[in-house]
């Protein structure tokens, strides 16, 4: 008995002990809650007044409003159209997302000869910036010389091209196919993670007691996956509530208004007919979405109400002494189940087997690579050949003209677009490593502070305003940005795109820091501090030593959230001194010169560079990076 | 029940030989130890006759019958495994109705079954709990009665009580003979540790680096271990090896702690081996005392019943 129940005295601390952190803790904790106050809380703050009130904009005299932004913008159809449309495009993104990235993740989560290779090819779609995405995808779907019209030119199918883009409902349903295969491979990630946690034992257990391939998928791996598919089902939902930079690019809320989704509604509202107030009020409801969807995914899918502990009196009475009770005889002899001999030998079966499998590894890499193969094949194609009718996949010959051009650019041939394209990529770089390094100086130590004393009130708080953010578009934020730089004098600069970009990573890496403290045992503290070390020498001779790896995944993943970051580069620069690579990139498509998709495609080509290097050469690190809490879009 | 006969059964992993040629031919209703230090190759070979591991030759056998060509799911075997595998999400009452739901039988019989073997194994307050909130004994229990359950050809456990403390293991391994001979289970039961082997079974085999080393009951193999390993791995504290008085380099002596006694006053009969040593230490156990005694520049181990020395004495 006693040594039955010794098991089960787990010691917890009582529920309402809140330990009083050190002044180290606060110490700590501040420069980076001080930082993110800057850069997150006040923008938010000015966009909140912004939606109380209302602005002139040829008086330039703003107005107290109260809530009369919201009630303007639910009078209005087109809300409640674009309404319908991002329910939609959510749903669909969802289920698609869902769909594939879980039979990706069954399929990558057996063992098979080049399943690393396999699992950085998956990772590309989502590595990429959208911005890439959606110009490689624009283009294939694109009326007379796109790729897909040309390929079926090539087959012999030319009956069947058009302008994929053109139909209305179409678009919509074809933006929303780009959106997850951007997104499926975040997914698939997360799924991948609740697979590898799944003792194998489970599934060996399931097999024995009789449960067939389907019955075991229902029964085990779906249950299992759970909290996986609670949380990835959230991340999916806000990604594609808040997916802009796809539709900037792709159709721009056309053609009519039949891709007008809320976040492209709030953006022509904000910049195009400069109705803040309203603009920001449509934003807030899609702020109000993202808590709604995911309160109805933690009801969904979250943990289950009748599975609450079972009374302690119920535990003692459930555990009598089996050697006193006789061995009673079974009540009924069950037959052994009747042996069916299968259709198929087993070997043959088993053949079977392997050759789907094949077949599902074989479809995986086409989804992934085709896309990204034919991008290279384009930006080493002939500009000339990009345009040419009837159009086809197959180039008249292999060039480097279109990098020559976009990498060492002369005064005479040149487009202006690009001549920027050199700089525009340094400026990335600069950016994106200012970002990071500013941001791994300070997380680190609120990350420990967050792992370490996660009841302590003010901590909390800390906590849930960096969730909080997560939930906020960045169009949010963007206007506050605008307004704010331009007061500064910063706008059109590096440094104001730093701090920008800060507003995103800082939330982001803290996250990230936090839940790689959390796995390292608090014994590492008290031994650090039993030898000697003060609290400050102890995180810096030992703590950090020690979540080394995670600090470089941090990084890795910070630079390329932010060379992949397309709003704010795009509305807070306006020239090439600081234009990031995803804002040059755009610009080729508003200037719309035939002749320039070469160059186009090997700046594409260029811009996925750094992502497809680390999806391939630092897969591990993107991997924990996103595993440890990060939710990039 | 089933007798199960495995007839030069070998495993290759890739490269890796798990099993070289390993034969079993086990009794309908007989315990079967397979006793062998970790990675020896004992899991494989108990997967290989679950049908979770395609066997790379031979073949296995259940009354008779080559089972070849049935998957894990067609054979009938129950497993319980070292971690237990319980469904998490499941209920203790749906865990051990599982494999009955699978043979989509009525919900009556199911609930007569599950009822049964929780009464059997002490389960009946906890069928609905999580396995989450049972302790490592529960669970153990609720493993045992998912495989029981059913009326499974064979009973085959992949060291079942080595995730438990000591007390509970001596108990338990108790239980699970008792419940095995009353019920005719035939078991097929995986463990490291000689002493539950010994106790346990009906026979023994003893498996290392996936050679078959003896197969035979367990007082056989106690005392007539075919070879130097088994001679070694049985008993504990483990057996002394020395090497043979007349100074032939062909032959060893091995001779158990429990053997090899003091003699007062340095007199022994002289038909008895002897070794003469420096006391080194001294290990009470309770009813006897171990003793290190350093010969030659090793040590062996000998037991006393009472001693009136202390280390360092010749
Ligand atoms: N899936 C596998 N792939 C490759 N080698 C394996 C695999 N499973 C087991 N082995 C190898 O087979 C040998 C026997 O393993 P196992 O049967 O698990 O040992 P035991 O259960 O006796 O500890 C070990 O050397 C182990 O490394
Ligand atoms: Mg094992």
């Amino acid at each position: 008995m006693a040594l039955i129940d010794q098991h089960e005295a787990t010691v917890l601390p009582p529920r309402r002990y809140r330990p009083r952190p050190p002044l180290f803790a606060y110490l700590a904790s501040s420069p980076t809650l001080l930082m993110v106050v800057l850069v997150v809380g006040l923008p938010l703050v000015y966009s909140i007044w912004l939606v109380l009130h209302r602005a002139n904009p040829i008086t330039r005299k703003t107005t107290f409003a109260g809530l009369s932004n919201f009630r303007n913008i639910f009078k209005d159809p087109a809300f409640w159209e674009a309404f319908g449309r991002t329910l939609y495009f959510t749903g669909f993104a969802l289920i698609g997302t869902t769909v594939i990235g879980m039979a990706i993740a069954l399929v990558l989560n057996k063992a098979f000869f080049g399943r690393g290779f396999m699992r950085s090819v998956m990772l590309v779609p989502w590595a990429m910036a959208p911005v890439s995405v959606a110009v490689l995808w624009s283009f294939i779907y694109a009326g007379d010389v796109g790729t897909l019209n040309a390929a079926l030119n090539d087959l012999g199918l030319g009956a069947w091209t058009q302008a994929w883009l053109g139909d209305g409902n179409r678009a919509l349903n074809l933006v929303a196919l780009t959106h997850v295969w951007n997104q499926a491979p975040l997914t698939a990630l997360l799924l991948l993670a609740g697979l590898q946690s799944m003792p194998a034992s489970l599934h060996k257990a399931a097999m024995l007691d009789g449960a067939g391939p389907v019955g075991r998928f229902f029964r085990i791996t779906l249950p299992w996956l759970r909290p996986s598919l609670l949380f990835v089902c959230i991340i999916a939902t806000i990604n594609a509530l808040m997916a802009f930079d796809i539709i900037w690019i792709m159709t721009r809320g056309g053609p009519g208004q039949a891709t007008t989704v809320f976040a492209w509604l709030g953006y022509v509202y904000s910049f195009q007919f400069l109705r803040f107030g309203e603009g920001a009020a449509m934003l807030y409801v899609l702020t109000a979405l993202s808590f709604a969807c995911a309160i109805v995914f933690v009801l969904l899918l979250g943990p289950s109400r009748w599975r609450r502990r079972a009374q302690a009196d119920t535990a003692n009475a459930g555990a009598p002494n089996v050697a006193e009770a006789a061995v009673k005889a079974r009540p009924v002899t069950l037959e052994p189940p009747k042996y069916k001999a299968p259709l198929l030998p087993r070997r043959a079966r088993r053949l079977l087997a392997k050759a789907l499998f094949r077949l599902a590894v074989l479809m995986i890499f086409l989804w992934s690579a085709v896309p990204v193969l034919m991008l290279l094949n384009m930006s080493l194609t002939p500009a000339t050949d990009l345009i040419r009718t009837p159009a086809s996949i197959i180039p008249s010959a292999l060039t480097l003209d279109n990098f020559r051009e976009v990498l060492f650019p002369d005064g005479g041939t040149t487009s202006t677009q690009s001549k920027r394209v050199p700089i525009s990529l340094m400026n990335s770089f600069i950016v994106g490593t200012f970002t990071v390094l500013i941001a791994i100086a300070l997380t680190p130590f609120a990350g420990y502070v967050f792992a370490r004393w996660p009841r302590a009130r003010s901590f909390q708080i800390g906590l849930w305003g960096i969730l909080f953010t997560r939930m906020t578009p960045a169009l949010t934020l963007v206007l506050p940005f605008f307004v704010i730089y331009r007061g500064l004098g910063i706008i059109d600069t590096r440094t104001g795109l730093v701090i920008a970009h800060l507003s995103i990573l800082l939330p982001l890496i803290a996250w990230m820091m936090k839940s790689t403290f959390e796995s390292v045992p608090q014994s590492l503290d008290r031994a650090a501090i039993v030898d000697g070390c003060s609290r400050f020498q102890m995180m810096i001779r030992v703590m950090i030593p020690v979540i080394r790896p995670g600090l470089v995944a941090a990084a890795i993943f910070g630079f390329l959230v932010s060379w992949n970051e397309f709003l704010f580069a795009m509305i807070l620069t306006s020239t090439p001194d600081a234009q990031t690579i995803p804002v040059v990139l755009s610009g080729y498509l508003q200037q719309a010169r035939f002749h320039e998709y070469g160059p186009m495609f090997a700046a594409s080509v260029l811009s996925i560079l750094p992502p497809v290097i680390i999806a391939f050469v630092f897969q591990r690190y993107l991997v924990q990076g996103a595993l440890s809490g990060a939710v990039k879009g | 029940m089933s007798s199960i006969n495995v007839e030069n059964v070998r495993k290759d992993y890739g490269g890796v030989k798990a099993l070289h040629s390993v034969s079993l031919d086990i009794k309908d209703g007989e315990f079967v130890s397979l006793l062998g230090p970790s990675g020896c190759g004992k899991s494989t070979l108990l997967y290989c006759v679950a049908g979770l591991e395609e066997i790379s030759g031979g073949r296995v056998l259940f009354n008779g019958n080559d089972v070849a060509d049935r998957g894990a799911r067609e054979r009938n075997i129950a497993l319980v495994f070292q971690d237990y595998a319980l469904y998490p999400h499941m209920s203790v009452r749906e865990n051990i109705a599982f494999p009955l739901r699978r043979q989509k039988l009525d919900s009556a019989l199911v609930t007569k079954q599950v009822n049964w073997a929780a009464e059997l194994l002490g389960l009946t307050g906890l069928l609905d709990r999580s396995p989450s909130d049972l302790s490592g004994g529960q669970r153990q229990r609720v493993a045992v009665g998912r495989a029981i359950v059913r009326n499974p050809a064979a009973l085959l456990m992949d060291e079942p009580l080595s995730n438990l403390d000591a007390g509970l293991r001596v108990h338990m391994r108790t239980e699970i003979k008792r419940l095995a001979r009353e019920l005719g289970l035939t078991v097929l039961f995986v463990t490291h540790d000689q002493e539950e082997a010994m106790v346990m079974s009906d026979r023994i085999a003893v498996l290392s680096n996936g050679h078959l080393q003896q197969f035979d009951d367990p007082m056989t193999v106690y005392r007539n271990p075919i070879n130097r390993f088994v001679a070694e791995f049985i008993g504990s504290p483990k057996m002394n090896i020395l090497p043979a008085p007349n100074g032939n380099a062909k032959i060893i002596i091995g001779a158990r702690p429990h053997d090899m006694n003091l003699v007062k006053d340095g007199k022994a009969n002289t038909d008895d081996f002897a070794v003469t040593g420096t006391l080194a230490m001294v290990e009470p156990a309770g009813h006897v005392y171990f003793l290190d005694v350093e010969v030659g520049g090793t040590l062996v181990k000998a037991t006393t019943a009472d001693i009136g020395w202390s280390a360092g004495r010749r």
